[in-house]
């Protein structure tokens, strides 16, 4: 006979869901199926285009730089996306009772603004972060993504350094005063839980408002809700699979990433090969999705600086989403910084930048334009099977752990 | 249960308590026992990985008022 407390089917699914986190993998299958599905529908996931949508309408609306034909944020696809993601995080921070306002000691706060403005100028620099450059990026068999992951590499290495030196020299900077308000821990939280089906209701009510002039626009909203939901349950966090191996040697954040790749490899390749949703536009230009003029020192320099602001940050782009969602205050602080120096790099550095790199520097690299599709898909899984490889036996040697 | 030392992460995101977990943990001797508070949901997560991959033993995770959680970690 079951137990009373256990309550209905519905419930037990509801706990299922929200009762304990996800395995990372788990949101890894996930998040990648649901990125094939987004390139499906139009183009595939991207963060730091959404996040420089908002920046540019900050600006714009205050009539500084004279950003005028910049979208509304409610008009753009990745604008929306993203703040998607901040309102599905919630949704589920909010089901999980897991919401609460954390304002960390100061140090903290600043290291999320830096981390931020790094992260805008390296997103802006290498065309795209870790979401368009690199989680997208690779399955997109893009030469110049996989550059991006071994700046991105390097970035995390230098970073970790500078964060174990400083808990080493100034350990104040990480302590101090904190607080946390509106959580909800123990038998307290049913108003959590009311206020999250409310948000449920209202993303169901957005959705179906752009079903009449804009349906592109329902299915971002719906499907960028879901990638803040599950990221938030599964801890999905890119910066997590660069840095944990290198830090305590743990691996499932990376096989959580790997696993999303490896279905986004499978799926956009598909896609790209067959030339589905084409929509008029040439095979070519579907081909060219998501491959960017940065191979390969744009690349390089962009996924090092980026690298280096999401360790300090302790979020990447998707991380710093859904972090806001779940009501970590340092990560309010990198979003605030990504958003208003992105618009100023765009303007002011990449130019710079750009003048310094010849041609040879930035192109637009296709993998199968040199060595087929067989063997861009070959060459990139083989990758995967060694970042697998190489996180699995260091989590049990320890050799490059710095723990 | 005697407690050897208290780890006070409380307003610390990722990575930071893990950080300082191991490194606090490092100066502790076997059978010592760390009490850890924390607020960030993710270390929920992390320190039962990271336990099972060091061979240290989760004794106990709590919920307490105020959003914060208490883990008692004892070292290997």
């Amino acid at each position: 006979m079951s137990d009373k407390n256990e309550g209905s089917v519905l419930t037990q699914l509801f706990k299922t869901f929200f009762g304990k986190h996800w395995p990372v993998w788990v949101g890894g299958i996930v998040v990648g199926f649901l990125n094939v599905l987004l390139f499906a529908i139009k183009s595939p996931w991207g963060a730091s285009g959404g996040i420089n949508n908002w920046g540019e309408n900050i600006f714009s609306s205050i009539g500084v730089f004279n950003l005028e034909h910049v979208t509304p944020t409610n008009l753009n696809l990745y604008g929306m996306l993203c703040l998607m993601i901040i309102a599905g995080s919630f949704i589920g921070a909010l089901f999980s009772k897991e919401f609460a306002l954390r304002i960390p000691p100061k140090g903290e706060m600043i290291k999320g603004l830096l981390g931020g403005v790094l992260m805008a100028i390296g997103a802006t620099v290498g065309i795209g972060c870790t979401i368009g450059a690199f989680f997208s990026g690779v399955p997109a068999l893009s030469g110049g993504a996989i550059i991006f992951t071994f700046g991105l590499m390097i970035g995390v290495i230098i970073a970790l350094r500078y964060l174990m030196w400083e808990m080493e020299k100034f350990p104040k900077w990480s302590s101090g005063k904190s607080y946390t308000w509106f959580s909800a821990s123990g038998k307290k939280g049913r108003g959590q839980i009311i206020i999250g089906w409310i948000m449920v209701i209202g993303v169901g009510v957005l959705a179906y408002s752009y079903t009449g002039s804009l349906q592109t626009m329902t299915w971002f909203v719906i499907i960028g809700t879901l990638f803040g939901l599950i990221s938030q349950r599964s801890r999905f966090c890119i910066v997590k699979a660069f840095r944990d191996p290198l830090m305590t040697g743990e691996s499932h954040g990376a096989v959580g990433v790997i696993a999303g790749l490896l279905v986004g490899l499978f799926g956009f390749t598909i896609i790209k090969y067959f030339g589905i949703s084409v929509d008029g536009s040439s095979l070519r230009a579907r081909e060219m999705t998501w491959v960017f003029s940065h191979f390969w020192a744009k690349a390089a320099i962009g996924g090092v600086i980026f690298g280096v602001g999401m360790t300090i940050a302790g979020g990447c782009a998707v991380g710093t989403l859904w972090r806001i969602g779940e009501g970590q205050f340092k990560l309010w602080l990198s979003g605030i910084g990504f958003l208003l120096m992105a618009p100023i790099s765009k303007l002011f550095i990449v130019p710079f930048v750009d003048g310094l790199l010849p041609h040879n520097m930035k192109f637009k690299s296709f993998l199968p334009d040199y060595i087929g599709y067989g063997g861009s898909f070959a060459l990139v899984a083989a990758i995967l099977l060694f970042w697998y490889w190489f996180v699995k036996w260091n989590e049990k040697t320890g050799k490059f752990s710095a723990f | 249960m005697e407690i050897t030392m208290t780890l006070d992460c409380k307003g610390l995101s990722c990575p930071m308590p893990m950080m300082k977990l191991s490194k606090a943990m490092k100066g502790l001797n076997s059978g010592d026992v760390l009490e850890m508070l924390g607020t960030d949901p993710g270390t929920k997560s992390d320190l039962p990985h990271w336990c099972e991959k060091t061979g240290n033993e989760l004794l106990s995770q709590e919920d307490l008022e105020g959003g914060v959680t208490r883990m008692l970690i004892k070292k290997k």
